[in-house]
């Protein structure tokens, strides 16, 4: 292999918001970094506590098993351990987990164990408490499980035939269905010049794979009869909808704390299953119990990305090259078990058209369980799968008609004028320039100088292919959008809260909803907080994590859906703006003046224009909190404010499909160039350019590292990451031997390039912009195209993750892949 | 993570080590651990003690004989052979070992414990067939030399039975050595690798292609040859998730080709 | 010596000497973790691969996952608590923040004790080598792009 030398080159901001005087747009030192890099962060598995007891699964050898017995009594004669639970035990203590889909997934029973039978390899039978981890999993061999195996299915297409049924309550595999018709789709084919028809496109599956596993430590109060689980849960307001009624208690009964979260990228979203059964344990056991997964059990059975499988891909396109919409057939398999599901189902329709300007589409959707790892919204979820297939279908269309991929695009891109831009299912595109995006990145790619290093890389034998992913993040759902699957949900909107008070010694202190995993919160929190208040980053304490019982917490709280920007610093602004106000008034009554002639600057509340009279912060903070005898009694104040951030939703309309399902739209325009060893299928990403634009940049380097991290994990689902399964339903990448996630060296040489397209909806300007659209899998999906399609009739790329084999297969027969591809010509 | 039960010791000579191994029938030597420790936390293997090589000086140690062969001790680290002067006489040991894994593998992983676990995909067995190397193995029986060929007997069986070490690896001089590897990603473990010797005859040995390296002997070295010899092999490698059979007998044949070609060069 | 189940090892971390019963079978990361409570040093993955349990074991960088707590009797062992001096960030930690080379902070230690093995041995990394140092160290949130600036800058 060739050893290129890696220069990152600087990013290139080409166009500079108009940056206010201040702390918003800065790249502050990040809050959370002095704790960190000295190892002196909080994660859940550095927490002891007196007496703890360590809790091991015992988890199935079968993909798909009938439970005759659990029988734990040699585990409980092993020295050290404090006890077990079994399945039986939590069928009778618990209620199965509500179900967010109509039936036949409606009728799923999902409980913390396996009820009297396993449905996927990891599917967790008993959990076992030991005085150490060890013995605990020793005392986990000792658990005799019978099982009396059954037959599987782990095919999606194959699931839907429903031979093999997993969920007999439900009685099909099928979690959800539904037709989604939006435009007139029909017509677009009949007026069309072209229609490409492509038979098949997989989305494989691959997970974020946080480097920290989940995990908790849990403790019960007998006297009150709460629990307060510290873990890396990522979404426990939405964890205690879950687990509180499965386990027949008050939400309030459940305390979630966090500080700091080893990444998340949606993977920690749903751990309810594992959390409840460490509840039980404490409550039984009546002692702190502890549980850390192990990379092993997150690869095989905590969670998945969705995958999702394409067929009978329609697109009538005009003889200009102007493409009218689409329809498909998509299968989505979510394994085992509908954690989160169906709403994968509905998320993609946050990007319908993906960029382009398409006005009639026909989305036939359907989600089966198969005998595999249940899924969880791994960053980018359900729309990186759907954006994967937009940019598929333009780069099919455009090798098939001989168009030019950049010209497509261009021509098919909405444009700059139209935002905000109505999709044809009531999404509204809030801002952004999605073709000088492009032309940034092909110029930071050097697309002039293409032909030149085509020819060169042909003259040492190897392929050359550019490729371009154009992708939406869209952040801050509309929770509304879970109604169009089940209109007896009662979930619609979204929102976040946030706290800011001035303390008796005058210091600023913040308490956010929501739950960091290396987002930067506390750090862009101050950034906000100090520009409104007049005072410095430095001066605003921000608490590291999460815990529900802070008075910061709603329904939606959480780290997830590239939303914080939004709603996270939405609820900061409007707390930290409702605090100026009472401090202006506090110095107003202290002054005899009126709180409008109060300026709040230099940590000092004065009156304007005479800097003389000035009150610090402390004193503000001591007056109210410590020495507030003769303050008028109107004044109304307690220097501790709360802000409740919701965004401006709609509910859809649920006849029509139809509505506002997500506030903004970030961009992401990549383009990649690699070789390919003709003679291996081994291929090098040479070149790569990332173009963002998420509106107003709060932090840019925080922006540009979430690009940098969303870009790497693309490339690792890609080029190597991949779940795959043997005939038995053992996955075979469980580790990372086998799966392969991009090293230091694996990584390309980036270059990164921004413009700033305001969103016109949001409090900062800002968008949510941490998932990115998963554009380098999509970009290096069409680079191999590229550049295996030189060779005349190029194979067909209809795989997300390809593999050194599969683009040798790819290769060696190109024709089998061709077949998929159709072009019917009027 | 999490071991079962084990027993831990760390014997201060070769021959209380071969007494602890010979004494307890679990018994398996410790060298680097970086697979065996791997096996050990999956499971997969519970010897019931530990006989740690650390402290055996005996095994360690780099020398250049004056007739140009190298004997290196089986607890010499990758590391070790990277930085040695002595191992520049055979260049292309220290440019595999720095192919392997990491730093912190190579800081640990040992010459000994690589061709002793005998993982079909690691580096060495292939390399060491290629330059034929001769592996000195001791035991209650006394010592016996073995030439790499018939050292490696199925995956993780070597000719260092049970009770056994392996004390040195021998190699002769020689400079038209090359190796050629498709490994997953750019560093991560080896879909097939090749290692090419041209230093009077021309061997080649292919490594994730069968339990052992598959050693291959050239009549001429080229590519119209190499590919004969490779095909005429009548290789039967394993699937797996990484690399259907077809494909690996393709990349056999592909990196063949490659690694002579670095070996013509003299690496 | 014969074989021992369980012993009581001393080891000096970060300049203090610490003396503890292990079972043979504890692995080092966790005598560090669980059993000395320094907790800076993570675990990401179950066979070696990710490098966040990284620490220097008598100089030489090892993944203390790979290794038994009681291979390191006697032995002197840094972990990313030894970094900073007084509360001050030692230059590497500075530049790693400076430069954004952290996101969730969980590779950081590991990354940190490779970075300074790395630059103990080679005052002046290029990139190429950089990447080559912290190879065996996996990230997920940063691609690592700020991280081998933040090595490259603390190494000038
Ligand atoms: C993340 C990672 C990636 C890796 N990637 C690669 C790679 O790409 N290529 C590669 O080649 N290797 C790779 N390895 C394996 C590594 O090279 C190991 O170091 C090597 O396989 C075993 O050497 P060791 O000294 O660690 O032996 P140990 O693990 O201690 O022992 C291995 C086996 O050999 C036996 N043994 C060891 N020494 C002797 C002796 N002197 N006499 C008799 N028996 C002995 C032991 O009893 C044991 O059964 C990787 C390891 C890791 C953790
Ligand atoms: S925990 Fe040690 S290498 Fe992953
Ligand atoms: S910063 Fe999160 S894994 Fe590296």
């Amino acid at each position: 292999m060739t050893e290129t030398i890696v220069t990152p080159e600087r990013p290139l901001v080409v166009e500079e918001g108009d940056v206010k005087p201040g702390f918003i747009g800065q790249s502050v030192p990040r809050k959370e970094d002095k704790r960190l890099v000295q190892g002196e962060g909080v994660f859940f598995d550095d927490m002891k506590r007196h007496e703890m007891g360590f809790v091991h699964f015992v988890r199935s050898p079968y993909a798909h098993a009938r439970i005759g017995s659990v029988d734990v009594s040699k585990a409980l004669e092993l020295d050290g351990v404090y006890g077990t639970l079994t399945g039986d035990e939590v069928a009778i203590l618990t209620d199965p987990f509500f179900e967010l889909s109509t039936p036949p997934g409606a009728h799923i029973k999902d409980y913390a164990l396996a009820v009297g039978r396993v449905r996927h390899v990891g599917d967790p039978v008993a959990a076992v408490v030991a005085r150490t981890r060890e013995l605990a999993r020793d005392a986990a061999e000792l658990v005799e499980v019978d099982y009396e195996p059954l037959p599987l299915v782990l095919d999606g297409e194959e699931a839907l035939k429903d031979k093999v049924v997993l969920h007999e309550d439900a009685g099909s595999n099928t979690v959800w269905s539904g037709v989604f018709d939006w435009g007139d789709f029909d017509a677009a084919l009949a007026e069309a010049d072209h229609v490409v028809r492509i038979d098949r496109l997989h989305f494989d599956r691959f997970s974020s794979t946080p480097l920290e596993c989940a995990g908790c430590l849990v403790e019960y109060n007998r006297g009150t009869g709460q629990w307060t689980i510290h873990g890396n849960h990522q979404m426990p307001g939405v964890g205690a909808i879950w687990m509180a009624p499965a386990l027949r208690v008050g939400i309030d009964k459940l305390r979630f704390v966090s500080q700091d979260i080893g990444g998340g990228f949606g993977n920690k979203i749903t751990l309810h299953p594992q959390f409840t059964v460490c509840c039980l344990l404490a409550r039984k056991l009546n002692r702190p119990v502890q549980w850390t997964e192990w990379r092993t059990d997150q690869h095989t059975a905590n969670t998945h990305g969705n995958e999702r499988t394409f067929l009978d891909v329609t697109v009538p396109v005009k003889a200009d090259g102007t493409m009218l919409g689409f329809s498909v057939r998509a299968i989505d398999d979510c394994g085992a078990f509908p954690r989160y599901e169906p709403l994968g189902c509905i998320i993609w329709a946050q990007v319908t058209p993906g960029c382009y300007r398409w006005r009639s589409m026909r989305v036939d959707f359907t989600q089966v369980c198969t005998n595999k790892s249940p899924v969880a919204p791994n960053r980018g979820y359900s729309r990186m799968q759907h954006l994967w297939l937009t940019e598929r279908i333009v780069d099919i269309v455009a090798g098939e008609l001989g168009l030019d991929p950049i010209e497509v695009r261009k021509r098919n891109y909405v444009k700059h004028e139209e935002f905000p831009y109505e999709t044809p299912n009531g999404c509204i595109y809030d801002s952004g320039d999605y073709a000088r995006c492009l032309d940034i990145a092909l110029e930071l790619i050097g697309y002039d100088s293409l032909e030149e290093r085509r020819r060169d890389a042909e003259a040492r034998g190897k392929l050359f292919g550019i490729g371009i992913g154009s992708t939406l993040d869209s952040g801050t759902n509309n929770f509304g959008q879970s109604m169009i699957l089940n209109p007896e949900l009662q979930f619609s909107g979204n929102n976040e809260v946030a706290t800011v008070k001035l303390d008796i010694f005058g210091e600023v202190v913040v308490t956010l909803g929501t739950v960091p995993q290396g987002q930067g919160h506390e750090t862009t929190t101050a950034q906000v907080v100090a520009e409104i208040l007049g005072c410095t980053p430095d001066d605003v304490n921000v608490r590291a994590g999460h815990d529900s019982y802070w008075n910061s917490t709603a329904g939606f709280s959480g780290t997830y859906a590239s939303q914080f920007a939004v709603t996270g610093l939405g609820a900061v602004k409007g707390a930290t703006e409702k605090l100026a106000g009472e401090m202006k008034q506090l110095a107003a009554a202290v002054f005899g003046c009126s709180p409008d002639d109060i300026e709040l600057a230099e940590s000092h509340a004065r009156i304007k224009g005479n800097p003389e009279a000035a009150l610090p912060f402390m004193a503000l903070g001591a007056i109210l909190n410590a020495n507030n005898a003769g303050l008028p009694p109107e004044l109304d104040i307690t220097l501790n404010v709360r802000h409740v951030y919701r965004p401006p939703f709609e509910k859809p309309d649920l006849e029509r499909k139809y509505g506002n399902l997500t506030l903004t739209y970030a961009t992401q325009i990549h383009a990649c160039a690699l070789e390919v060893d003709p003679d291996t299928g081994v291929y090098e990403i040479v070149d790569y350019a990332a173009v963002d634009d998420c509106g107003k940049r709060i932090h840019p380097q925080i922006v540009e590292g979430q690009v940098h991290g969303a870009t790497a994990q693309a490339l690792g689902a890609a080029t190597h990451e991949i779940f795959t399964y043997d005939e038995e339903g053992n996955l075979l990448t469980p580790n990372f031997y086998d799966y392969h996630v991009p090293h230091a060296l694996d990584m390309p040489p980036m270059k990164n390039g921004y413009i700033e397209s305001e969103s016109p909806f949001t409090a900062l300007g800002a968008k949510g912009m941490g998932e990115g659209g998963g554009a380098g899998i999509h970009a290096v999906c069409a680079a191999l195209q590229n550049a295996l399609g030189r060779r005349g009739e190029g194979p067909i790329v209809w795989r997300s993750c390809n593999p050194y084999q599969s683009v040798w297969e790819l290769m060696q027969n190109p024709g089998e892949t061709r077949k998929l591809v159709s072009v019917e010509s009027r | 993570m999490l071991l079962r039960e084990v027993e831990y010791a760390r014997p201060a000579s070769v021959q209380e080590a071969l007494r602890l191994l010979g004494e307890h029938d679990g018994a398996r030597a410790l060298a680097g651990g970086q697979t065996l420790i791997n096996v050990m936390k999956a499971r997969v293997a519970s010897p019931d003690v530990l006989v740690d090589l650390h402290d055996l000086q005996e095994l360690r140690g780099i020398e250049l004989g004056a007739d140009g062969t190298l004997d290196l001790g089986a607890m010499t680290t990758y590391a070790d052979v990277i930085d040695s002067a002595e191992v520049r006489a055979r260049p292309i040991l220290a440019e595999v070992c720095a192919q392997i894994a990491d730093v912190q593998v190579r800081n640990r992983g040992t010459i000994g414990g690589n061709v002793c676990s005998n993982d079909p995909t690691n580096h060495l067995p292939p390399l060491l067939v290629a330059i034929g190397a001769t592996m000195t193995i001791l035991g209650a029986d006394g010592e016996r030399s073995v030439p790499a060929a018939d050292f490696f007997l199925g995956v993780y069986m070597t000719a260092a039975g049970p009770g056994e070490l392996l004390t040195k690896i021998s190699v002769p001089p020689g400079k038209h050595d090359g190796f050629a590897s498709v490994p997953i990603g750019r560093d991560g473990t080896c879909i097939v690798n090749v290692a090419a010797s041209l230093n009077g005859e021309a061997r080649l040995a292919i490594g994730c292609v069968d339990a052992v390296p598959v050693l291959v002997k050239l009549e001429a070295t080229d590519e119209e040859a190499i590919r004969q010899a490779v095909h005429a092999a009548n290789l039967d490698p394993p699937a797996d998730v990484h690399a259907s059979a077809d494909y690996r007998r393709h990349l056999a044949q592909v990196l063949s080709v490659r690694a002579v070609a670095q070996a013509r060069k003299g690496s | 010596m014969d074989p021992v189940s369980r012993k009581t090892i001393t080891v000096d971390v970060n300049g203090e000497g610490f003396e503890r019963e292990v079972d043979a079978r504890r692995l080092l990361i966790h005598f560090i973790r669980d059993d000395l409570d320094l907790t800076g040093s993570h675990i990401g993955c179950d066979t070696g691969n990710c490098g966040a349990c990284s620490v220097l074991v008598d100089g030489v960088l090892v993944k203390s996952c790979m290794m038994l707590a009681i291979q390191a009797d006697g032995a002197r062992i840094e972990t990313v608590e030894g970094l900073a001096q007084d509360g001050e960030l030692n230059a590497l930690q500075q530049s790693f923040s400076d430069h954004h080379a952290l996101q969730c902070g969980y590779c950081t230690p590991g990354m940190l004790m490779s970075a300074t093995a790395l630059l103990r041995q080679n005052g002046s990394p290029s990139d190429e080598e950089i990447r080559r140092g912290i190879q065996g160290n996996i990230c997920r949130c940063t691609g690592y792009v700020n991280i081998v600036e933040a090595i490259r800058a603390a190494s000038e």
